[in-house]
């Protein structure tokens, strides 16, 4: 999870990613659609490779770089169920709070009687 | 500290904002919602200022025990709230979440409270900290993250995911 973020916390790595989803590419390619020198390029594809984002495989001679779909899913797990907790923590929070006014109006009708 | 993926969420409240914040940050209040109903919640330690920590035990109905610690970053009253939470053990040190292995060690949470005709908003925002990692700070410093936004990284992660369904 922490090794999947900060991979993407680096805009060029985040655009190669961004440009994978739309079907594996090879490094010459991704280099030239993002504006980047091919070392550059291959550099960050490493550090993607390593944190698992993208895997390779050669083809005609051609290094092809495709994404992984597990640390994605892993990451939409994680947000998911954070999302679930603090709306089901927020439903409990408002019940709470109706149940203390409630309390608070009944103690204000008694004190004006 | 910024963090690549954060989460927002926005609830509204019919409640003033300082009773909202009363029950965020008294323990005799926080400990009748926070935890899962079924659930009991018992604050041993708190100290409600940036720095300080709140540390508490849950027991869910079967009588498994969890540990979990609050390190306030920001208290301003009626206002704001921020802290990183944990699962920790008995002394409060931090742990990996017993449930799962890819769940975050340490979750900054920051609550923005803002009340308007006697309703009150919180916004929410949860984010997984991560500050040994150098490229956050390349990550925060930078212009083209700004450009593309937290948001984005979600939606794009959104549509990844449902062209693999």
């Amino acid at each position: 999870m922490n090794s999947t973020m900060s991979a993407l916390a680096e805009p060029n790595r985040l655009h190669i990613v961004e440009l994978l989803r739309d079907g594996p590419l090879p490094v010459g390619e991704i280099a030239e659609r993002l504006g980047l020198q091919q070392p550059q390029a291959s550099k960050h594809l490493r550090v993607l490779s390593e944190a698992g984002l993208v895997e390779v495989h050669a083809a005609a001679n051609r290094r092809i770089y495709k994404l992984r779909s597990k640390p994605f899913q892993e990451l939409d797990h994680w947000l998911g169920s954070f999302r679930r907790i603090w709306e089901e923590r927020f439903d409990r929070l408002d019940d709470y709070l109706r149940e203390l006014q409630a309390g608070d109006e009944k103690q204000g009708e008694s004190d004006t009687e | 500290m910024s963090i690549p993926f954060e989460l927002v969420i926005t609830r509204s409240f019919d409640a003033p904002r300082e009773l909202i914040f009363n029950a965020f940050t008294q323990p005799e209040h926080l400990e009748n919602w926070w935890v899962t109903k079924g659930f009991t919640m018992k604050i041993k330690k708190h100290d409600l200022r940036p720095g300080g920590v709140l540390h508490y035990r849950q027991e869910s109905p079967e009588g498994h025990e969890m540990w979990v610690v609050f390190n306030y970053q920001e208290v301003v009253r009626n206002e704001k709230l921020a802290f990183i939470t944990s699962f920790s053990d008995e002394e409060a040190h931090v742990i990996r979440a017993p449930f799962s292995e890819a769940w975050p060690l340490e979750i900054l949470n920051t609550f923005i409270f803002t009340e308007e005709n006697g309703k009150t908003t919180v916004t929410m925002t949860g984010a997984p900290v991560n500050p040994t990692e150098e490229e956050l700070e390349t990550f925060m410093t930078s212009q083209e993250m700004i450009r593309i936004g937290y948001s984005g990284i979600y939606s794009l992660l959104d549509e990844y995911l449902d062209k693999l369904k």
